[in-house]
């Protein structure tokens, strides 16, 4: 297990410093930040000045060189917009995020092996039927679109819900609802998938044939085995969360990382975006080697692969 | 062995619970916006990045600080462009590079420290000759030179080095804070003599400011305010209409704020500015032809909201020429300009592009799609590339991109300082930082206006716009446009042209 784990982070290390790479030098692109910083009039000394003093004015190699070097200490240089220090920003906007992320995980991933072991239990049925059509149209509609229609309906219309905002556990159903609801989609399919093969599968019969209760078979035997596709799936929509957490953030004002990041692309506010992605790709780093580490916990051949 | 795995997930995921559960507490419960009937509560398009007074001519930063935290020597009139006693009370000129301000007594900071001739003059040193960038310098005080000197508590002197007939209005934009205020960095929770002081900004959420109880005005009608930002138009309306806020500013037609919409003129007039340095722009009869092929009426009926204008400034500023109307839509006179340009060798058939900014406006792209047509319809061949706004930006500002062929930059100016002098020369002027093409007649005109004070001032000023208008028509002037905000039944409060770039709590009254 170790090994695996250490193989893991030794082969993130190359994608972190092209993440890294990438955003200095596409962010440099969008445009000259003394455009947005500077009065309409500012004059061409004005414009000297500002580039010399955030060092917008030496070779980009050689920003990005400082930039490197500044990491390394742990410093993430100041932000354009309000002068405080990146790492600030971006520490304070994560658990935010995180928390709207996890509480989506957690419930798409138990809705979707309830709803999806339910549908692979009896195939063919009203609700076998009623989930796929679902699950198959939340998959496919737009976050920005849901969150608006969410706004107007139950907030608005109804008056259920706060329209934005983050006081009170009320201010979470819409967001988590809009985030949740591709994420859902796509596990109940996978769930429904791999719990139809794995009913069919010898084992289940043998079990059934021992006496073993439904939902033991159910919930015991099959899920088990149905879990570890179920599991990568729902890594890889964790990952995707990130572009959902930027609509959603935006719309309902929810202070995380996705509105940061958005802000700071708007505003050429270049060291927290990049101290923003940065966290990013090291949390989704951390967020795959979890899913290879729960895999090789519920696949024995995956741990023996890595033991060798 | 069976469900070995699963009962090994079990732990993780219950106290992933258990972490999310806890975790969850901090952000619910952490965003006050509700405050009891005392309270306003105001939702902005996006938080300020920072209350720095000196960067007060910055929308975001501005509109909650100017007059509500901080406050300047002199206060525009908005609607009737006067100048009005603020923390100053009176000024005389005394000689042309000369000036003498007597200061209201009895005025404090927030921190209970008296406001003096000594703070004004820090603060005027701090916004205008520091290391720290103002905003402010740049925008309203651009090359100006000038010294500021105590003569007594309440006289302040200021000598400028270049004879300046407006300074008293340039110093509307320069907020007053305390000596104790760091001048070589800039501040993020400022100190001043407002009616409202910062109580707790929990950055990211909301900002929320309590009234001030020794403040030397009137004791405005809400005891606290509570600021949060929200960057989608259409939330912002309905947490008007949801009564989770009792003022909502930057919305559009379509946000749907229903009959809780306030409708107000601001300063902000769309334009195209033509680049006259290139053919066929370069022929006068070409630019008249674009004015006249624009149909503004139909623009403000049903593309976005405005009154159709024929100058850069709104009224109430002064310059603004009451005689120049908007150009009339008159197609046949537009082909009829073409057709004798073209008959001249003129090359009309060079492709113009429109350089079109996303937003900058409501329907912004939809706009500009009218424009092309009427163009299209005048003889002309036109296309329009929408672009954000730093790509935008280049197009706006010198230097210009090279080989661009002729362009059509669709732009907006809102003067919010209240005199011509920040439009002409930076939009109309030959050198300036936004002009693409000047003549030395204008230029001329600009120059003796600059200088001219009083009605001689608005005169000259009426006369280059004038000039403009009829001799160089550099421009297509569109509209003067029209903001929108909510309110709720709990507020009574009427918008000026400067409410976008300026909200003063004190103006809001409660309805009951």
């Amino acid at each position: 297990m170790l090994t695996l784990l250490r193989r893991r982070a030794v082969s993130s290390v190359v994608p972190l410093l092209v993440v890294v790479l990438g955003v200095f030098f596409l962010a440099r692109l969008t445009g000259d930040p003394a455009n947005l910083y500077l009065p309409l009039s500012a004059t061409p000394e004005m414009r000297a000045e500002f580039a010399a003093r955030n060092g917008l004015d030496d070779p980009l190699i050689s920003q990005f060189g400082d930039y490197l070097a500044q990491v390394a200490h742990l410093d993430f240089g100041e932000s354009l917009r309000t002068a405080q220090p990146a790492a600030e920003a971006v520490l304070r906007a994560f658990p935010a995020t995180l928390q709207l992320a996890g509480w989506t995980m957690l419930l798409a991933v138990v809705g979707a092996v309830v709803i999806g072991s339910l549908a692979a239990y009896r195939p063919n049925s009203a609700t076998d039927r009623i989930a796929s059509f679902l699950s198959s149209t939340a998959a496919s509609v737009p976050d920005f679109w849901i969150a608006i229609m969410g706004v107007l309906v139950f907030a608005v219309t109804l008056g259920w819900l706060p329209t934005s905002g983050t006081s009170g556990a009320a201010a979470w159903v819409l967001p988590v609802a809009t985030l949740l609801i591709r994420p859902f989609g796509v596990l109940v399919q996978v769930v429904r998938g791999a719990m139809g093969s794995a009913l069919s599968a010898p084992y289940v019969k043998v079990a059934r044939a021992k006496g073993a209760s439904e939902p033991r078979v159910v919930f015991g035997h099959a899920l088990r085995n149905a879990a570890a596709p179920a599991l990568t799936v729902a890594g890889d929509l964790a990952v995707g969360l990130v572009n959902g957490a930027v609509v959603v953030e935006t719309i309902f004002g929810w202070p995380g990382i996705g509105k940061l990041m958005i802000d700071s692309v708007l505003q050429r506010d270049f060291a927290v975006l990049q101290a923003a992605v940065l966290l990013t790709a090291l949390a989704i780093f951390a967020l795959n080697i979890l899913v290879d580490l729960s895999h090789a916990l519920l696949d024995p051949r995956v741990r023996q692969r890595a033991a060798v | 062995m069976t469900g070995s795995g699963l009962s090994r997930s079990r732990p993780i995921v219950a106290s992933l619970a258990v972490l999310l559960a806890a975790s969850g507490c901090s952000v619910a419960g952490a965003d006050p916006i509700g405050g009891g009937p005392d309270a306003l509560r105001v939702v902005l398009p996006e938080e300020p990045p920072t209350l720095e007074p000196c960067d007060a001519s910055l929308t975001a930063t501005g509109r909650v600080t100017r007059a509500n935290i901080t406050e300047a020597l002199t206060e525009r009139e908005p609607s009737t462009g006067r100048l009005e006693p603020a923390l100053a009370t009176k000024w005389t000129r005394d000689s042309a590079t000369s000036w003498t301000f007597t200061l209201r007594r009895g005025v404090t900071f927030h921190d209970g420290s008296p406001f003096t001739a000594a703070a004004a003059a820090f603060s005027v040193k701090r916004a205008t000759d520091s290391g720290i960038d103002c905003n402010v310098d740049g925008y309203i005080f651009a090359d100006s030179e000038f010294t500021a000197t105590p003569v007594d508590d309440t006289t302040l002197r200021i000598t400028t080095a270049k004879p300046d007939p407006i300074l008293p209005l340039r110093l509307s934009f320069v907020e007053i804070v305390p000596t104790s205020t760091d001048p070589d960095s800039r501040v993020r929770e400022p100190v001043g003599t407002g009616p409202y002081r910062i109580d707790d900004w929990n950055q990211g959420r909301y900002l929320r400011l309590k009234r001030f109880p020794g403040y030397w005005g009137q004791t405005p009608d809400f005891a606290a305010a509570t600021y949060v930002w929200r960057a989608e138009g259409s939330v912002r309306a309905a947490m008007v209409t949801n009564n989770e806020a009792d003022v909502a500013i930057g919305l559009a037609p379509e946000d749907g704020a229903g009959d809780r919409a306030v409708e107000f003129t601001t300063n902000e007039v769309s334009y195209l500015r033509m680049d006259a340095t290139k053919p066929p722009l370069d022929d006068i009869r070409i630019r008249q032809a674009v004015n006249y092929a624009i149909d503004r009426e139909g623009l403000v009926t049903a593309v976005f909201a405005g009154r159709p204008t024929g100058q850069l400034v709104a009224k109430g500023v002064t310059g603004h020429n009451p005689r120049l109307r908007p150009w009339p839509y008159d197609p046949d006179r537009a082909r009829e300009l073409v057709a004798e340009a073209r008959a001249d060798g003129v090359r009309t058939d060079t492709t113009l592009t429109i350089i079109g900014r996303n937003g900058i406006y409501p329907k912004a792209a939809e706009a500009m799609e009218v424009v092309q047509d009427g163009l299209i319809k005048a003889g002309l061949k036109v296309r329009i590339k929408m672009l954000d706004v730093n790509a935008w930006l280049e197009y706006l500002l010198r230097p210009f991109p090279a080989d661009t062929g002729p362009t059509l930059l669709q732009a907006q100016h809102g003067n919010q300082a209240g005199d011509a002098a920040f439009t002409m020369g930076q939009i109309y002027g030959s050198e300036g930082a936004q002009s693409s093409y000047g003549t030395d007649a204008l230029d001329t005109l600009i120059e003796r206006a600059e200088l001219a004070s009083g009605g001689k001032r608005q005169q000259a000023f009426a006369d280059a716009f004038a000039h403009q208008n009829d001799k160089v028509v550099r421009d297509a002037v569109m509209a003067n446009m029209t903001g929108l905000l909510a309110l709720s039944p709990k507020v009574r409060y009427e918008p000026d042209p400067a409410t976008n770039d300026e909200m003063r709590l004190a103006d809001m009254r409660r309805a009951d």
